[in-house]
């Protein structure tokens, strides 16, 4: 493992000011589409879903060319671009683009906020039809599965029929997988990176951790809160667990060490603040201002009842199974370890799937799929080139 | 290695063969097999920069040390499995070796011979551990494990019970038929399970 050139901006692009930072895209746009009659795992059918959603690139004359994202825990339809209203970039700005890892030049970009979300997708947030007051804890417990049901039925109303490749890390890989095991028709290419078939208890336990920072939060209520007094202490300390189980020791000690925050006044001098301690406040304020506490319980449940295969014997459910994948870790995540992707891979080639593998020797933990990062984006970009043109060359030769 | 090793192995895999090639490298050879024989093809290789050029050439591999990259595959899930320069390197040659057979219906294992006579010669006249073509590393630097002759081989593959059904051994002038174990530096050797001939299944 090496350090990295520090020409490399450090971390992601989530909940970081990045000054002068400039997308080759420009300002994106993102849209939103109302789905009708959408039912979801629990039995319980909306009469109507909203999804937030974002296209880049063209869709190629022979519509084989669409790739959708599917965005991690916190992530949002902002994929790539600047927002036309804060300016800041999309959470994968440094990998969705020009010549980039997912190239725009080549490839239609689909990404839309999941179902359960609160970016403009429907969730716990969004005013019930029947009463105009938000769903709450009323919202229907969401699954994986309900995620990529929403997606199947956006990518239908926007005529796309086939998927060239679905690709996304954490919980956007776990959505991936579920495309290629709910959908093998339309699916050519996965992509699951940093992710698992199932969460272990560690990874539930994490987030049991900041469920409960949530709930015990006297502002939370069971639910019910307005925007202007929601539990902000309890997302917010959700959020400084959880980003911490994104880092890696290296990581935190690069960019902190043990070096002090300057006091802000003479009074605070006696009780500074390592740096590592003001950047989590402020990880935890930035989320709380975008984020809605109910949603991420939603969330993190779903993410902690995923399991790709259910009671059905592994092999079965990817005899099904058409697509051709790459999986990716990272040595340093910590949080998603690579043994879960080898068993996803192991799983994968005992079922016939073929299935392309490298574990990045990344230094900075499960983020390092949204940080700036070469060796990430030189695998993916060279991996969906060359399984493109095997696809439409196959396509050309079975024309003639 | 000796070009003469990959030709010939190019030579024994038929087309449209299922290939599985442990310690790939960057898999130039690989996407020669796949080009020329139509294979279909996987790699196993545990440096990542090297997995990042066989991802470059199009290759399905993955990465992870030879013992890990086997177990992952089922019975006879390949026609050919190929471990070219790499078994001396091997922690334990005749684990894995079962397993290829297992994974594999056929092996073909390409190896350096220790018995090549200028490791003699220099090992007898110089009194120094050999540096040769095919063993260019001094000692303190060498990936090799373990070193053996053409005929400790052939006694491995006899207890393993495995058969080797062709072979062919080259040095620096080309390919060698009179006493190999004496003028062979390198050998390539086309191994399958001794005894009733398991089916390879298409």
């Amino acid at each position: 493992m090496k350090d990295p050139p520090a020409s490399i901006i450090q971390g992601d692009l989530q909940d970081q000011k990045i000054t002068g930072y400039q997308s080759a895209l420009g300002v994106t746009q993102t849209q939103t589409v109302t789905l009708r009659g959408v039912q979801i795992q629990s039995g319980f059918t909306f009469d109507q879903v909203e999804v937030s959603y974002q296209t880049l690139g063209t869709l190629s004359a022979r519509r084989d060319n669409a790739i959708l994202v599917c965005h991690a825990l916190s992530g949002t339809a902002h994929t790539a671009g600047l927002h036309p209203e804060t300016g800041r970039p999309g959470w994968w700005d440094f990998h969705v683009g020009p010549g980039k890892a997912i190239d725009t030049n080549k490839f239609f970009v689909v990404c839309s906020n999941v179902l359960g979300g609160c970016d403009g997708t429907t969730g716990p947030m969004s005013p019930r039809p029947e009463t105009g007051k938000p769903y709450g804890m009323d919202f229907p417990a969401v699954t994986v599965r309900d995620m990529v049901t929403v997606q199947a039925k956006l990518l239908e109303q926007l005529g796309i029929s086939r998927l060239f490749a679905v690709i996304g890390g954490s919980m956007g890989g776990m959505q991936a997988l579920a495309w290629a095991v709910s959908f093998p028709e339309i699916v050519r290419v996965c992509v699951p990176i940093a992710t698992c078939v199932s969460h272990n208890a560690m990874q539930i336990a994490f987030n049991e951790i900041g469920r409960r920072a949530i709930i015990t939060d006297p502002n939370w209520n069971g639910g019910n809160y307005t925007p202007d007094c929601g539990p902000n202490h309890g997302l917010a300390v959700a959020r400084m667990v959880g980003h911490v189980t994104y880092l890696s020791e290296y990581a935190m000690t690069r960019k902190f060490g043990r070096t002090l925050q300057p006091p802000v006044n003479a009074a605070a001098a006696e009780e500074a603040l390592f740096t590592v301690e003001s950047y989590l406040h402020h990880q935890g304020e930035s989320f709380v201002s975008r984020f809605d506490p109910n949603s991420y319980l939603y969330l993190t449940k779903a993410l902690d009842q995923f399991d790709l295969f259910g009671s059905e014997p592994p092999e079965e459910a990817l005899r099904r199974v058409k697509a051709r994948f790459l999986v990716i870790s990272f040595a340093s995540d910590w949080l998603y370890p690579p043994a879960q992707s080898r068993e996803l891979v192991r799983l994968l080639k005992r079922a016939r799937v073929a299935a392309t593998y490298i574990n990045l020797e990344t230094l900075y933990g499960h983020d390092s799929f949204l940080i700036q990062n070469p060796e990430f984006a030189s695998v993916v970009r060279h991996y969906l080139e060359n399984e493109y043109r095997h696809a439409t060359s196959k396509q050309a030769s079975a024309a003639i | 290695m000796h070009p003469g090793i990959y030709e010939t192995v190019l030579n024994w895999i038929p087309d449209g063969a299922r290939v599985l090639d442990l310690g790939t490298g960057d898999g130039a050879f690989l996407e020669r097999v796949v080009r020329v024989k139509r294979a279909i093809a996987e790699g196993v290789e545990r440096n990542p920069e090297l997995v990042t050029g066989c991802i470059q050439r199009g290759l399905v591999v993955h990465q992870g040390n030879i013992a890990e990259g086997l177990d992952q595959y089922g019975d006879q899930s390949f026609d050919y499995v190929l471990l070219l320069g790499t078994f001396q390197e091997l922690i334990s040659p005749a684990e894995i070796l079962r397993e290829a057979i297992r994974v594999g219906g056929r092996v073909i294992v390409a190896y350096s011979n220790f018995a090549y006579y200028r490791v003699r010669l220099q090992l007898l006249f110089r009194g120094r551990t050999p540096v040769t073509k095919s063993l260019p590393q001094p000692w303190y630097r060498t990936t090799n494990l373990h070193f053996l002759s053409l005929l400790d081989f052939r006694e491995f593959c006899r207890q393993m019970g495995v058969s080797s059904i062709r072979d062919a051994c080259f040095n620096a002038r080309g390919e060698v038929v009179i006493l190999p174990n004496l003028f062979a530096e390198e050998v390539v050797t086309l191994l399958e399970p001794a005894g009733p001939q398991l089916e390879i299944k298409k």
